[in-house]
């Protein structure tokens, strides 16, 4: 059955390949350009205590310090193990050693965790990732044109790769996930990933001797949909065993920029160049 | 037969030799760990502005001394870049966390003392000069200046004080309670802090000055310990059973201990609990009444002594320390309890394998062959042995980001080792290409789709490597050590095995 859908894949108008995925990307533009993902306590600057452990209810503590004064917002986080974790977020300039103090004495049991990041902190970080994203960005842009030199294929590489992670943010700010260090990380990775499947479906169609294009488009898109299965399956594993914050958020995200890489390699990058070989063929 | 010959084929060969070289280093070195997952705090230290590397350096070891005095084990400081200071510290509970973060956020409180009267503080040192040898007087010069008004009162307080000890603290518990041994108290009452015997020995110098009670230790009952607390701020627990800690604690009383360190003298731990650097002998010159702004201490050692000569450049901070360059403030805390980061950890190694297994599952149901599935597998997992191996050698902190990082150099390994095998099946199927050539071909094919996406992925996260203050930088280091020990070892080995393997099936 998967076979025949790839096959049909294979077969499809390349014009009417190239529509879909563009639709898709509009609305993720759409999506962000109403609602940006927000920015986590590192790149914004703040307090977060977490804690572990030990039956709390989110509720009460936001009360119990609530009527201490402390202006603090409380939410509590389900893993899908069954545990749960309460994490405490506060601006810079609060007591956190009073925030401590008063949920210890009520909760003896919870282990307790802190981060706080102050106003220039942040500030770097921002400038930082700014900074790393855009540069690894142009490095990614000018590597593969050294690969292929030629124009129209190297561009929808490029394209794919942006179109990913723009899919990705927006799928960030839809299912509620901040954008922090960790995920910038992750957008970063997923350039590599990008380009891994698009190069793939690049070199098989460019370089093909053998076969027809439909046959290499097939062949290539066999061997892309069992390398993305098999990332998405260690990240979904990673992502259901592992409660360190880092690693759930950037596996997360990875997931998210995997979905729309399939799409964006195997249905607008071949539809392009599926155009645009058989437009070389009539001339 | 295949076997041996591919046990002798070069490529093979270095991988097994890699894996093996990387089981010995983890064993004999053993990974580090970062803090978030050991448990610790991180402390980022940012400077007022920013500053060139000597005054880095000098910020550095002023922050290290003090934090010293508050006896915390195995405290790192890391400058990056030239505004920022780095402060890891292990295993700490949550108090200790916050006496650190306290004392950064204090500037570093300088006095000098002399007979139980303070005569400078900070604000008086004008000037600390470079620290110099003299080769006359056979020691170690740190040569500053103070203010007129306190070389006024020294010159008062000195006169004809010949040999008396000079005493400079930083940080001192002012208005505490110090319980200590016996031992320590008569050590500390001794001629090794008093020097001459007309001087007043150091408790009473202590109380004077600062308010610090000194007292030894012989099995008083709790009431008269809170007794002689009243009016302190603090108790301190000098090598004194820690039972007295929970009792006191719960008369309201606030209590810190303090324990020697391994390889330490019970002098030097003196001074580390007092925040105290001399006692300075008194030289004849400062003695006749007459105010001298130019002062120096010196410390007795040859040319070559580097012992003399790392305690004169830390008296030099001292000095300085009290009105240092720059200001210093937290600005950011990572604080993981040990007990979570050790959840943490276990988690992942669960999560891997599990990572490993879907893998190998996943690879099995495309192909139905145990014989690429295991490879595969077996392919990631020394990719991962030899990661860590690298790890291990250069002393990496292996934190959460790094691991992650080792994780997604995996993702990217597998995808290319199914484009590999993809070409070589592709060859067997299509066109029984069987002549060298054709799969020479298809390897290169293969190859150039490798290095393609290897370069992006290393050219990528080179930026983030480069750019990043933060921990990500962990993830950019072990995706790139993944990605280059990807290509150059386990992808070729990969390469010639499932060749052996898939023509083998004909």
């Amino acid at each position: 059955m998967l076979e025949n859908t790839l096959k049909k894949l294979a077969l499809t108008e390349p014009k009417k390949m190239i529509t879909y995925p563009l639709i898709v990307f509009l609305v993720a533009v759409l999506v962000l350009a109403v609602h940006f993902p927000n920015l986590g306590t590192d790149l914004k600057g703040g307090v977060v205590i977490t804690l572990h452990g030990g039956n709390v209810n989110s509720l009460d503590v936001e009360t119990l310090l609530k009527q201490q004064n402390f202006d603090v917002t409380v939410r509590e986080i389900k893993s899908i193990t069954g545990d749960t974790r309460i994490e405490i977020r506060a601006s810079t300039d609060v007591n956190v050693q009073g925030i401590i103090d008063i949920v210890k004495s009520k909760y003896p049991g919870v282990t307790i965790s802190q981060t706080q990041f102050g106003p220039s902190l942040s500030r770097t970080a921002q400038e930082q990732s700014l900074k790393a994203v855009s540069m690894a960005f142009i490095g990614m842009a000018v590597v593969v044109f050294l690969f292929f030199r030629i124009p129209l294929p190297s561009l929808t590489v490029i394209f794919s790769a942006f179109s990913d992670m723009v899919i990705a943010l927006a799928l960030m700010s839809v299912f509620g996930l901040e954008l922090t260090q960790a995920t910038i990380a992750a957008l970063l990775m997923l350039i590599g990933y990008s380009v891994d499947s698009n190069i793939l479906l690049t070199t098989k169609l460019l370089r093909r001797k053998e076969d027809t294009i439909e046959g290499a488009y097939f062949s290539a898109v066999s061997t892309g949909f069992t390398m993305s299965t098999t990332t998405l399956g260690a990240l979904a594993s990673l992502w259901v065993l592992s409660q360190a914050e880092v690693i759930d958020m950037i596996a997360a995200v990875l997931i998210f920029g995997l979905l729309a890489d399939f799409m964006n390699t195997w249905i607008l990058n071949a539809g392009v160049l599926r155009w645009y070989l058989q437009r070389g063929e009539k001339r | 037969m295949n076997l041996k010959k591919l046990l002798l084929n070069g490529r093979v060969l270095l991988l097994l030799l890699v894996i093996l070289v990387s089981i010995i280093t983890i064993v004999s070195q053993g990974i580090t760990y970062g803090l978030d997952v050991s448990g610790g705090v991180e402390i980022t230290a940012q400077l007022e502005n920013p500053v060139d590397q000597s005054t880095m350096e000098e910020v550095r070891t002023s922050l290290e001394t003090r934090l010293n005095t508050l006896g915390v084990k195995d405290i790192t400081l890391e400058p990056w870049g030239d505004q920022i200071i780095k402060i890891r510290v292990a295993n700490v509970t949550e108090e200790e966390a916050n006496s650190i973060i306290n004392t950064i956020n204090r500037q570093g409180v300088f006095y000098a003392e002399f007979n139980g009267i303070i005569f400078a503080t900070g604000a008086d040192i004008n000037r600390v000069d470079q620290v110099s040898y003299d080769p006359r007087e056979g020691a170690w010069i740190v040569p500053f200046s103070i203010s007129k008004e306190a070389a006024e009162k020294f010159a008062q307080l000195a006169l004809g004080k010949v040999g008396y000890p000079v005493d400079i603290f930083l940080d001192p518990p002012v208005d505490s309670l110090l319980i200590v041994p016996q031992e320590l108290y008569s050590l500390m009452s001794s001629g090794e802090f008093q020097f001459s015997s007309d001087a007043k020995p150091l408790p009473s110098r202590l109380k004077e000055a600062f308010n610090i009670d000194i007292v030894p230790y012989g099995n008083q009952s709790i009431e008269e310990i809170a007794k002689l607390a009243r009016g302190k701020e603090k108790v301190i627990l000098v090598e004194v059973n820690s039972d007295l800690e929970s009792q006191l604690k719960n008369l309201g009383i606030k209590v810190e201990e303090r324990e020697l360190r391994a390889g330490e003298s019970a002098d030097d731990f003196v001074r580390r609990v007092l925040g105290l650097y001399g006692p300075y002998r008194l030289q004849e010159g400062l003695t006749t009444g007459e105010p001298h702004t130019e002062l120096a201490i010196s410390i007795g050692g040859s040319k070559e002594d580097i012992t003399a000569m790392k305690q004169a450049q830390v008296v030099s901070v001292v000095l300085r320390s009290g009105s240092l360059p720059v200001k210093v403030f937290v600005e950011g805390v990572n604080y993981i309890p040990p007990t979570l980061g050790e959840q943490f950890k276990k988690q992942v190694l669960q999560a891997g394998l599990a990572a490993l297994l879907v893998v190998g599952l996943v690879v099995y149901l495309h192909y139905r062959k145990v014989k690429i599935a295991v490879p595969v597998v077996l392919t990631s997992l020394s990719e991962v042995v030899a990661i860590l191996g690298v790890a291990a050698l250069i002393k990496w902190n292996l934190d959460l980001p790094s691991i992650a990082g080792i994780i997604a150099a995996i993702g990217t390994g597998v995808d290319q080792q199914i484009v590999i095998t993809d070409e070589l099946l592709g060859g067997i199927k299509v066109g029984k290409i069987t002549k060298r050539s054709g799969i020479l071909k298809r390897m290169g094919r293969a190859f150039f789709v490798i290095w393609a996406s290897a370069t992006t992925t290393i050219v990528a996260m080179s930026f983030l490597f480069r750019f990043f203050v933060g921990g990500l930088r962990g993830f950019a280091f072990t995706t790139i050590l993944g990605v280059l020990i990807g290509i150059l070892i386990t992808r070729p080995a990969y390469a010639e095995i499932a060749k052996v393997l898939l023509s083998e099936k004909r």
